[in-house]
């Protein structure tokens, strides 16, 4: 049975558009890790090391994205007091994704080969 | 304008005497049937805090031992045991369950509900916990204690290196333990999204009960793994089947791997929770609200996705690609600035306001400077060549033991003084509060600030002595006497508990002029009334909202329908949606638990008769219980005040009962693809997959157990379309005949394969999939006559649903999983060629 005053409040869509940054980061994340991993063992050996190329193409896409989400939740710093939890959160999740995918794929520029 | 209060006043009469009727505790033996969350959670903070002095006397036989080089206080044996049960006890037996523990006691009066939703399934996840918690923690009186590291690597665990019982007591004893965990787990999401007071959206929402949130949910993502890796290597102990001997085609890091997968969240597992209680402890102490509570409530739920991707950290000296290690070390100094974003509001909002002086705040600032310490140290460590350095020495010792009792046991010391005037108005005593704190304090750092120096210096962690002339004397002998005064600061508090706890009762007020609801008047049915929350900060926000409450002019200040009840509202804004009727007190949760702690210990000492007799009363046991629920009442809908007439119960997606089976459902499928993983991880090590001489059944016959099992799962749609009809039954049962047929497909295909577990790694990962989508049809079996039995007994009813919605998600489940696995071990060998 149903509550007639029952409205729905979209839980799932406004969630993953709040953590959609925190996505992106683990897809990255697991994306780089997985690769790097598969690439450097006995049955996915790969001549040369890990695939930078692959891996390098993966953070360009995961920053632009990241970028475009800071950039389009930048109007929260306009108004501080106003914005709501969902805004802020989707903001600095932004923000803190941008710095951490940005930091973590350091590696692919400085270190080759699985040894 | 202020809007008028949901009800009037005066009250009628006996309402008062009727809502404490129904929930009144029971007394003497029958007290162990009470499931309220109240009588619930205070014997599992209880039963916590005996674990933590147990474990806490084994880490000064340790330090005794440490004391002086040479020393024979303790055997090399018995030094192993008591090392891995110090480490075990305190992460399995303590910490976790001191966290969901006091979520347990503090929630629900912090949310303004009646109770948690599921009373039974927590009253069950203790009992569990306690049950087996002390039996495991016996062994060690009878020398089979668990001897190799609290993380139990292998291969020093597998049966070569360690061929007692010993390490079977772990593998099986923290298992099922951490189901226990998992109940709780479910049972405090659906709370925090379900049980809140009206008008509390999750943007007021106490940043503490986020912080369970977050925990409750990261629960759900990393224990599963750690059950499957113990599943892995109790199969390997006892069949035989080599997932961890490179010999044979497995693979020591592939427990480190699902190990840490678990291991490193739960860091912020038990971190979490103590700073969510010190983001509601702080504001109140500092008198002003909490700086920047949007940015520490992102950090919360920052911290714990970003957890996720630090467990290889533990593993920067096994072996690991260069380039792996950058991207795990990379974030775990990213996990850093989330973190630091709590700690610079606690530090603002202290700074924001005029703080009172007392043991909360002493032992919180005590926490941050602790716990800042350790995060520093943290930060080292996550450089790779420093931990090459220091990996395995006491300078790890010192960082997680900052790290942990500076994150987790000092809010938690904090938390005692600040809400245990909830338990009978008595505050603890305020001098002595100065001894404790400055001798745990003190005493901490004495004993763990040398271990950063003696690990430098190179002592490795768990050797069981050391010889004279390594310059580690004098640290260690400090190490020692500061352990000992920590242990008294204990000892003092325990004594001043006691002393409180024995005084007369009081009225509890609102002692620290908190914020907070829990501090609302309270008994066993909660507050009198349901409060309607405005604001972050209710009681400073809504200064005569107590008074109201207490009066019943508030939602449902009666029991509507004469059970236990409380109001079930929407996950956002918090706006009634329907009356949830609570279960009552019972033994059945006892007798369940009892019977599933009795079956694991026992088959782990190969008493399999007993272990079995243990195995059917738990499965009784949960039917019997379950039986009781599910049932409707006679009133179809409420007046709960305001206005407001709400449905009892609710159906389907509405329902949470709905919602928890989901959750429990992730969690099964994290276990699956933990156990996929490892399917993955051992092919992953072949140059050729399948290995010569494996191979797998025809394929035909994979299309054959994926029709079945979909056959199955469209006529258990069919059943649940044929609710109060005389086929239902029926349609169950087919259904569970198209899944034993599926299931004896696929053991036929695998026999004629040929497939040895014993023989290969690969073999046997296979067979745990296998194995894995077997204990579901074995469940299944379970479930289809006992819905069967429901719908010709008349328990199945259009309002009285949840039962079959709920075994028709298993179910599909189980087809999905069924699938899955057909096509994961088909998929790698192609991926592979």
């Amino acid at each position: 049975m149903t509550n007639p005053n029952r409205a729905s409040e979209h839980f799932f869509r406004r969630l993953l558009r709040a953590i959609l940054p925190l996505l992106v980061w683990l897809l990255h994340f697991a994306f780089c890790y997985g690769l790097a991993a598969a690439q450097c063992s006995p049955g996915g050996l790969r001549a040369g090391g890990p695939d930078r190329m692959a891996m390098g193409a993966a953070t360009v896409a995961a920053l632009a994205i990241l970028a475009w989400l800071v950039w389009r939740g930048r109007g929260v710093l306009g108004r501080p007091g106003e914005a709501g939890l969902w805004e802020w959160a989707a903001f600095l999740f932004a923000a803190l994704s941008l710095v951490a995918v940005a930091w973590s794929s350091m590696g692919i520029l400085l270190v080759a080969g699985c040894a | 304008m202020t809007a008028p209060l949901p009800e009037p006043i005066p009250r009628p009469e006996g309402e008062l005497e009727r809502l404490e009727d129904v929930w009144r505790t029971p007394r003497g033996w029958r007290f162990l049937t009470s499931v309220n969350n109240t009588s619930i959670g205070l014997l599992y903070i209880g039963t916590a805090l005996l674990f933590f002095v147990l474990a806490g006397i084994l880490g000064l036989l340790i330090r005794t031992q440490l004391a002086l080089p040479d020393n024979g206080f303790l055997s090399p044996g018995t030094y192993n045991q008591v090392f891995t049960m110090h480490g075990t006890v305190m992460m399995f037996l303590f910490a976790i369950p001191v966290v969901e523990a006091i979520a347990v006691y503090l929630l629900p009066n912090m949310l303004g509900a009646r109770d948690l939703p599921f009373p039974r399934l927590s009253a069950y996840a203790y009992w569990a916990y306690a049950i087996g918690g002390l039996a495991f923690f016996c062994t060690l009186f009878v020398g089979l204690a668990p001897d190799g590291g609290w993380f139990m690597y292998p291969p020093l665990t597998g049966t070569k290196y360690s061929p007692g019982l010993n390490a079977d007591f772990w593998l099986l004893g923290i298992g099922f333990i951490e189901i226990s965990a998992i109940a709780g787990a479910i049972e405090l999401i659906i709370g925090i999204l379900f049980t809140r007071a009206p008008g509390m959206t999750l943007g007021r929402m106490p940043v503490y009960a986020w912080a369970m949130l977050v925990v409750a949910v990261m629960i759900v993502f990393a224990f599963p793994a750690v059950i499957a890796g113990t599943g892995l290597l109790e199969l390997e102990r006892a069949f035989d089947w080599p997932f961890f001997i490179a010999e044979r085609g497995g693979d020591p890091l592939l427990w480190q791997h699902l190990f840490w997968f678990f291991g490193h969240p739960e860091v912020y597992i038990i971190f979490l929770p103590a700073a969510g209680m010190v983001s509601t402890m702080v504001p109140t102490i500092a008198g002003t609200s909490l700086v920047g509570r949007r940015a520490v409530i992102a950090a919360l739920v920052g911290v714990g996705v970003f957890s996720f991707g630090l467990w290889a950290h533990h593993m920067f000296t096994a072996g690991l690609g260069v380039l792996e290690m950058s991207f795990v070390s990379a974030a775990s100094m990213a996990v850093a600035v989330p973190t630091a974003i709590q700690v610079f509001a606690w530090i603002c909002t202290l700074w924001k306001g005029r703080v009172q002086r007392g043991a909360p705040t002493l032992f919180l600032l005590g926490f941050m400077f602790i716990f800042v310490m350790g995060g520093l140290t943290g930060v080292m460590v996550a450089v790779i060549p420093f931990d090459w350095q220091v990996h395995d020495t006491y300078f790890i010792v010192a960082h997680f033991h900052y790290v942990l009792i500076g994150g987790m046991v000092f809010p938690v010391f904090a938390a005692m003084y600040y809400w245990i005037p909830l338990i009978n108005g008595n505050r603890l005593s305020e001098s002595w509060a100065k001894w404790v704190f400055w001798l745990m304090f003190g005493g901490f750092n004495v004993a763990f600030f040398p271990m950063h120096i003696t690990g430098l210096l190179g002592m490795p962690r768990r050797v069981y002595t050391y010889a004279p002339d390594l310059g580690w004397n004098g640290l260690n002998l400090l190490s020692t006497v500061g352990a000992f005064v920590f242990a008294a600061g204990v000892v003092l508090f325990a004594l001043d508990t006691v002393r409180t706890l024995k005084r007369k009762t009081q009225p509890v007020g609102n002692p620290w002029k908190a914020s907070t609801l829990e501090w609302l008047t309270s008994e066993a049915y909660g507050n009198r009334s349901i409060p309607r929350v405005n604001s972050s900060n209710p009681l400073w926000d809504q200064p005569t909202l107590s008074q109201e409450v207490d009066e019943g002019r508030h939602y449902l200040p009666q029991t509507a329908t004469g059970h236990r009840e409380t109001i079930a509202t929407s996950p956002v804004g918090a706006e009634p949606r329907y009356l949830l009727v609570l279960p009552g007190d019972s033994w059945l949760p006892l007798l369940a638990a009892a019977g599933t702690a009795g079956f694991f210990l026992l088959l782990t000492m190969k008493l399999n008769l007993l272990a079995t007799l243990c195995g059917v009363t738990a499965v009784v046991g949960t039917l019997a219980w379950l039986w009781q629920s599910d049932r409707a009442v006679a009133q179809t809908e409420v007046d709960v005040g305001g206005g407001i007439v709400l449905p009892v119960g609710a159906t389907g997606t509405a329902s949470h009962s709905w919602w928890a089976t989901i959750i429990m459902l992730v969690v099964d499928a994290s276990i699956f693809a933990s156990f996929a993983f490892a399917y993955l991880h051992v092919s992953m090590r072949l140059q050729v997959c399948p290995p010569p001489g494996s191979s797998l059944p025809p394929g035909e016959q994979a299309w054959l157990s994926a029709g079945l099992l979909s056959a199955g799962s469209v006529l258990v749609w069919l059943a649940t379309r044929a609710i109060g009809k005389r086929r239902m039954p029926w349609l169950v049962l087919a259904a569970l005949a198209c899944a034993l047929a599926s299931f004896g497909v696929d053991l036929h295909g695998l026999r004629a394969a040929d497939l040895a577990p014993s023989e290969s790694a690969w073999g046997a990962a296979v067979a745990t999939l296998a194995a894995y989508q077997g204990l579901h049809i074995v469940l299944l079996m379970i479930l289809a006559p006992y819905l069967a039995l429901r719908g010709w007994r008349g328990h199945l009813t259009a309002r009285s649903r949840a039962t079959l919605d709920n075994i028709a998600l298993v179910w599909h489940y189980t087809t999905l999983q069924g699938i899955a696995w057909l096509s994961a071990v088909r998929l790698v060998p192609l991926l592979m060629e």
